[in-house]
């Protein structure tokens, strides 16, 4: 994907003289396009953007999502505007997307460099990163659940050998979700290491070459060539994990549960409490689309200044 | 209840996405519910359940048995998925227009389904069912099956309690006598501090600290055995901020926070392997956990600690019956499958209380103390300690949030006891008041 966006003016380029050519098409070619897509098309609209709507509507509802609702305008908005908690859990979603996004991709370049080398077994190293993506949340869940218990937790029984205080983590209203933080960059990694990967080997040989011819050291190239050349592979690694991060759910859900005291409550888990635990659908749905501009305007903003930014992908 | 689970990978057995929850929120309507189609008897009376090993071979076991001997009365015995879930699937089922004719319920979702005209009032079937023996069931589990109008929406299914199940070789390491039928909060909290061991992460006692019902209802015990009231008897307004309230919250700060002879359980279950390792030495728990006890652990059961009386709280469920398929079929298999001699076949199979009185009469009853001799105590506990049961009211739930937060927040030390139960008060008239 990363390398899709690092080329995309090329892309961009063989689109226009597309369509300069774009005369030439029949109609049958449209209509055998739309044929191909419109399974897919069907699908997404179906399942994503009727439910989505679907959502909007509701937010404007009182409804326990199973018996038809009643119009209550503009209600549910202002119910989430004076809910404390809705307030705690935006704080704490915030908090932990300043968390994860960054720490992951701060980590996760140093160790795609490493896994860019010529090393014998590399293929054994790249899995093992990769590892922590492909396996299932509750999984996860459940192994740091043991490791982060505070009274037999493995990470405690280390701090102790040590001779460092004993943390709460899950147990602890100050520790929960930079413990949600540490499970989910330890699982997360992965993602963000295999983007860094494919846009460090798609760094063209010549450009470290002629740094190379004109006295450039290996680490000053990576500081000077490579690291730059990252950026459009960071700017989608920005959006992607910032999107998801605001929607951290599962690993919540199988973890603390939005506790101890809603120190660990985000939206979406929030959002989930309210519509299936108080079956107050619309007040759900009305978080579900406050969560739902949030994302769209940080995307926007976060997909323009990553455009003007990375401005060597003119290559 | 049973809201707690039997197995700590019982609640942990789903994966939602985090999209595919903001999605199900508009899409549930699309969701059937579940696997529990008419399958391959046609006609038949659907059963949802949500039982797993013993009690899910228990169960079908007696659904052939009833359609061997009703060939033209035929019910489909089938799992619903986790009970956990059961209200969600049950709401879902009536949207989707697949609904059940009977299903498994949590005694707490009897409010939500009685508002629907999808659930079945049950009154008038009980009263004039004189065989049916209504005033055999033990009352916390009548209890739960009636709604504050009187109107009966269930039949029992299971009555569970809690009880003081400690590990013996514990109290004999630490020259401790084994918990009497007398023992006093004081007792308790003393054998608790005794028991611990700080340097072997070893722990008095445990308590489930999720701030979920499965935190509240231990709480509502030790108010009961204090001689408190959750609300006042209209259930109009608080009642647990009261001196009875308060030595309640106390106990609970005083050995979590001063004594810290507490394990406080996220509500993964861990408690249960601990006690498993010989980490802990008293749980308050009920028979579903005794199943999971490793054999090599010896223990014993003993009615909970008093203050002023050894009250327990009961966790009972039922099956609800729904508009849905051959009604009189439904009712007739529940009559049969609730009846003294059919449920003590469950119980002996399952470890599963007796729902009624006339049970412990069976001759079959010597077989279930027999292969269960901890159960004594949870069965002496229905007839005798299981007085009280929490208000079936529809604000129940919320009330149980707020309580939850407050018990939580003084057994991390977050709050002193006065100040959590003000609190919680103050948000307990407030939803009951209707705000």
């Amino acid at each position: 994907m990363a390398v899709a966006t690092a080329r995309r003016p090329t892309g961009r380029r063989a689109a226009r003289a597309e369509r300069k050519r774009g005369g030439r098409f029949r109609r049958a070619d449209h209509l055998a396009g739309w044929a191909f897509v419109s399974p897919a098309v069907l699908l997404i609209a179906v399942f994503g953007l009727v439910p989505v709507l679907w959502s909007v509507l509701l937010s404007f509802q009182q409804t326990d999502l199973t018996s038809p609702g009643t119009w209550s305008g503009a209600a549910n908005y202002q119910k989430m505007v004076h809910d404390p908690v809705f307030w705690q859990a935006a704080r704490q979603t915030l908090y932990y997307c300043l968390m994860f996004v960054p720490v992951t991709m701060v980590l996760a370049i140093p160790i795609a460099v490493l896994l860019n080398q010529k090393v014998r077994g590399m293929t054994f190293y790249r899995m093992a990163v990769f590892a922590p993506l492909v396996t299932s949340t509750v999984a996860t869940g459940v192994i740091f659940s043991w490791l982060y218990n505070p009274q037999i937790g493995l990470i405690n029984a280390g701090l102790d050998k040590l001779g460092l205080p004993q943390q709460g983590f899950f147990q602890s209203t100050g520790e929960a979700l930079p413990a949600v933080v540490g499970m989910t960059v330890w699982g997360w990694l992965g993602f963000a290491v295999i983007i860094y990967l494919s846009a460090l080997q798609n760094v063209p040989r010549e450009l470290m070459e002629a740094a190379a011819l004109d006295g450039c050291g290996r680490v000053k190239a990576f500081w000077k060539v490579e690291l730059p050349l990252l950026a459009p592979a960071s700017s989608f690694l920005l959006v992607w994990l910032t999107i998801n991060a605001l929607q951290l759910f599962d690993e919540v859900y199988v973890t603390t549960k939005g506790g101890p005291l809603h120190a660990s409550t985000v939206l979406v888990y929030y959002l989930y409490q309210q519509a299936f635990v108080d079956f107050d659908g619309g007040y759900a749905a009305a978080i579900g689309c406050a969560l739902f501009v949030v994302i769209l305007i940080v995307t926007v903003v976060q997909l323009w200044l990553g455009r003007r930014s990375s401005h060597y992908e003119a290559g | 209840m049973r809201d707690t689970p039997r197995r700590a990978g019982r609640r942990l057995g789903v994966r939602v996405t985090a999209g595919a929850a903001t999605l199900a929120l508009a899409s549930l309507a699309a969701c059937s519910g579940g696997s529990g189609g008419s399958g391959g008897s046609h006609g038949a009376v659907v059963m949802w359940h949500g039982y797993t090993d013993v009690e899910a071979k228990a169960i079908a076991q007696l659904g052939q048995e009833w359609n061997a001997a009703h060939p033209d009365q035929k019910v489909n015995v089938t799992f619903g998925g986790s009970n956990d879930d059961a209200l969600k699937k049950t709401l879902a089922s009536f949207v989707s227009g697949k609904a059940p004719g009977i299903a498994y319920e949590f005694g707490s979702s009897i409010n939500t389904l009685a508002a629907r005209n999808q659930t079945q009032d049950l009154t008038s079937l009980v009263k004039s069912s004189p065989s049916f023996q209504w005033d055999d069931f033990f009352p916390a589990a009548r209890q739960a099956t009636t709604t504050p109008d009187g109107k009966i929406y269930g039949v029992p299914a299971l009555v569970d309690n809690l009880a003081l199940v400690y590990n013996k070789k514990l109290f004999d390491a630490a020259g401790l006598s084994y918990p009497t039928a007398n023992w006093t909060w004081d007792d308790f909290r003393a054998a608790a501090r005794k028991l611990t061991d700080a340097s072997q992460h070893r722990y008095g006692w445990a308590y489930v600290n999720d701030g979920t019902e499965d935190t509240v209802w231990r709480y509502i015990a030790m108010l009961w055995q204090a001689g408190g009231d959750l609300l006042t008897p209209d259930n109009k307004k608080a009642a647990f901020d009261s001196p009875a309230g308060l030595q309640a919250m106390q106990l609970l700060h005083d050995m979590s926070v001063t004594d810290h002879s507490v394990y406080l359980d996220t509500g993964d279950g861990q408690y249960q392997n601990l006690f498993n390792s010989g980490k802990i030495g008293m749980l308050w728990t009920g028979p579903w956990d005794l199943s999971g006890i490793n054999k090599d652990i010896s223990y014993g059961a003993q009615v909970l600690p008093a203050k002023v009386n050894h009250a327990t709280i009961a966790g009972p469920d039922n099956y609800m019956l729904f508009n849905k398929g051959d009604r009189k079929t439904a009712w007739a298999f529940l009559q049969w499958l609730d009846s003294a001699q059919t449920h003590l076949k469950f119980a002996v199979a399952t470890g599963d209380l007796p729902l009624r009185e006339s049970e412990t009469k069976l001759p079959g009853y010597k077989d279930f103390l027999k292969r269960y001799p901890a159960n004594e105590v949870f069965v002496d506990n229905l007839s005798k300690n299981a007085t009280k049961s929490r208000p079936n009211i529809p604000e129940y739930p919320k009330i149980s949030q707020a309580l939850g937060a407050a018990v939580q927040s003084v057994l991390l030390g977050k709050a002193q006891p006065q100040a959590a139960l003000d609190q919680a008060r103050q948000q307990v008239d407030q939803i009951l008041a209707g705000a």
